[in-house]
């Protein structure tokens, strides 16, 4: 029943909802009750004095309060349907009249049916529409269901790609530590035998494969730093510690892989004791000082300058070679990863150096800074990390 | 040195020992390889070494354990931990639990060489000085005299405060030997100090200022990132 009504509801409302409220529900009761008014006088010609008008007009009545707004109209058609059974359809005809016994009763429980019916009909309809309101809701929200689910899918699609793809990477680094290490190794003790020594030609040889493990030994570091970066699932893993610590041990390891190359370290006297991941930070320290050693062209003038500024500890590596070229600044400007072909000749996987480099600084909240020194002329890398405990002291 | 030392590789990965083994001959030492731990302490009591080169990440038993069963025998045979880079909690843990020092894969030869000659030095000295306290350490031109409270930098004399001393003191006393963290804290500060790691950490940045030393060459306090501090030997 209320799924018939609200179909035909919904059907005569789409006709009708172009025509405004009140000139619509004028229209509706006004048609409708010259419909009962026609249909009754039909009748009376058909039957005679023994008429069913009433019925006709109850009809009438709840079909206008089905199809216009709120039951104020009902009521009207009620009052306006009991005049007309009185005026038009009994005895005597064309005249208003009380007088006769029942009536006043029959007049008084046909507007009573009348209106009773048409409550029961607004609420029906307020029912169906509020029934309809909630289903549109459920569908809404089904499809919206639907809609976060699919996404949902594919995010965690993705990260799972992303997950195992850096766990693969993880683990081939690892697993190529290992021979990397013997490779190196043997390479280095080859160099100290004297059948390999007295040779030019097989001692350069040796040296080629030992300059070539190492600089894949730094690049299998640099990997398995990215994927602890990358990975996100798993957060730093920061401790307080000694900047001039870390850089100093920075340094000791590119003096022993460039021992022919002059890099000197310049502290100031603040003490630059802050949260960081240490192993990183040294990563990033060691990158940028090779940076300089492969690609500034100058051997004599790399520096690694500590300092505190406001509230950043500040870790500057500077050169006096040739400078770097403005892409490479814009690109770091922009936070753009630096493309490979970027950094000069691009020897040996610096390309992901300085990509390293910047992925690490910004995982510690700090900032990364390239540029030429004006003066002396040369390259400028500087980074920063939040000083934060220091601040109250 | 008449004899040969004889030095036992306690290493599962072959290539890795492999070189090792090679670089120690070729140094004049004799190396023993062993790639398991059962058979490394069965080894380590037939040829009872004068060095053991320890990895920890063993296939067939905790290189914990072995370190755990080397440490309490009467020899005290100096063990050299072989560890991961990512693995520093690890490090500490053995360096407490009493190995003399620690390499990290992935080591160059000359790094394990140099590793090798400052443990085996050090461990000659203990057996000489029959744990004979020195008053006067002298590492390159740095003198700690310990009975006149006294530091001097080639002949000049750098005022240090009580903690200062006697953390300086107290690498003298251990020259060559790695001390974590904890276990200068626990000496310089008492076992119930409950000192921060940062007050040691600022007490040496102090000592390093006073000494004029840059982490980046040091002469005398070689710093062991995340582990502690080492003072080098003359």
């Amino acid at each position: 029943m209320r799924r018939m009504i609200s179909r035909i509801y919904k059907r005569c409302g789409e006709i009708l909802q172009y025509i405004p409220s009140l000139p619509r529900n004028l229209l509706v009761t006004f048609v409708f009750l010259c419909l009962a008014y026609l249909s009754s006088q039909a009748l009376i010609n058909h039957t005679g004095a023994e008429n069913n008008s009433a019925l006709v007009f109850v009809v009438a009545v709840i079909l206008i309060a089905l199809f216009t707004d709120g039951y104020r109209y009902g009521i009207v058609a009620s009052l306006v349907g009991a005049f007309c059974i009185n005026y038009f359809f009994m005895f005597p005809y064309r005249q208003f009249s009380l007088s006769y016994a029942g009536y006043p009763v029959a007049m008084l429980s046909m507007l009573a049916i009348s209106g009773i019916v048409c409550a029961l009909t607004t609420r029906v309809k307020n029912q169906a529409v509020e029934a309809m309101r909630r289903e549109q809701k459920t569908r809404e929200l089904y499809e919206m269901n639907e809609k976060l689910n699919r996404e949902k899918t594919a995010i965690q699609l993705e990260a799972d790609r992303e997950t195992i793809r850096s766990n693969i990477l993880r683990a081939v680094s690892h697993d190529l530590r290992t021979p990397l290490t013997s490779i190196s190794g043997a390479a280095a003790v080859l160099l100290t035998c004297e059948e390999i020594t007295t040779s030019e030609k097989n001692l350069s040889l040796v040296r080629d494969i030992k300059n070539d493990a190492d600089a894949l030994i730094t690049m299998v570091e640099n990997l398995l730093s990215i994927t602890r970066i990358r990975d996100g699932t798993m957060p730093l893993t920061k401790r307080e510690e000694m900047l001039e610590e870390v850089a100093g041990d920075a340094m000791l390891t590119v003096r022993r892989r460039f021992p022919e190359y002059s890099v000197s370290m310049e502290l100031s006297d603040d003490i630059l004791y802050l949260p960081m991941e240490p192993m990183l930070i040294k990563q990033v320290i060691i990158n940028l000082l090779e940076n300089a050693i492969r690609h500034s062209g100058d051997r004599d003038h790399i520096g690694l300058f500590l300092f505190r500024r406001d509230n950043w500890a500040v870790v500057e590596v500077r050169d006096q070679g040739k400078g770097v070229s403005p892409e490479v600044i814009q690109a770091v400007r922009e936070g753009r990863q630096l493309e490979r072909n970027l950094s000069g000749d691009s020897s040996r996987g610096m390309g992901i150096g300085l990509a390293v480099c910047q992925s690490i600084v910004k995982a510690h909240d700090g900032f990364f800074e390239v540029g030429n020194d004006r003066e002396i002329g040369g390259a400028v890398f500087r980074f920063g990390l939040p000083m934060e405990e220091q601040d109250n002291e | 040195m008449s004899d040969k030392r004889v030095i036992l590789v306690i290493e599962d990965e072959r290539t890795i020992s492999n070189f090792i083994c090679r670089a120690l001959t070729a140094n004049n030492y004799k190396a023993i390889p062993s790639f398991r731990g059962k058979d490394g302490l069965s080894q380590f009591y037939s040829h009872s070494p004068d060095l053991v080169l320890l990895d920890l990440g063993l296939p067939d038993m905790d290189g914990m354990d072995i370190l755990k069963e080397l440490e309490e025998l009467p020899q005290e045979t100096p063990v050299i931990i072989i560890s991961a880079r990512d693995r520093e909690a690890e490090k500490v843990k053995a360096l407490d639990m009493g190995a003399d020092d620690y390499i990290v894969k992935p080591f160059g030869v000359s790094e394990l060489l140099a590793r090798i000659r400052t443990t085996l030095r050090r461990a000659d000295r203990l057996k000489q000085s029959q744990g004979v306290q020195r008053d006067v350490y002298q590492i390159k031109d740095l003198t700690v005299d310990v009975a006149k409270h006294q530091v001097l930098v080639g002949g000049e004399e750098i005022h240090f405060t009580q903690n200062e001393f006697k953390i300086l003191e107290l690498l003298c006393v251990h020259a060559g030997k790695v001390l974590t963290y904890d276990f200068i804290l626990e000496h310089v500060w008492g076992p119930y100090g409950n000192t921060s790691n940062q007050i040691l950490r600022v007490n040496m940045a102090n000592i390093r200022r006073k000494l004029k030393e840059n982490p980046s060459d040091p002469k005398y306090v070689l710093t062991e990132l995340g582990i502690g501090y080492r003072m080098l030997e003359d």
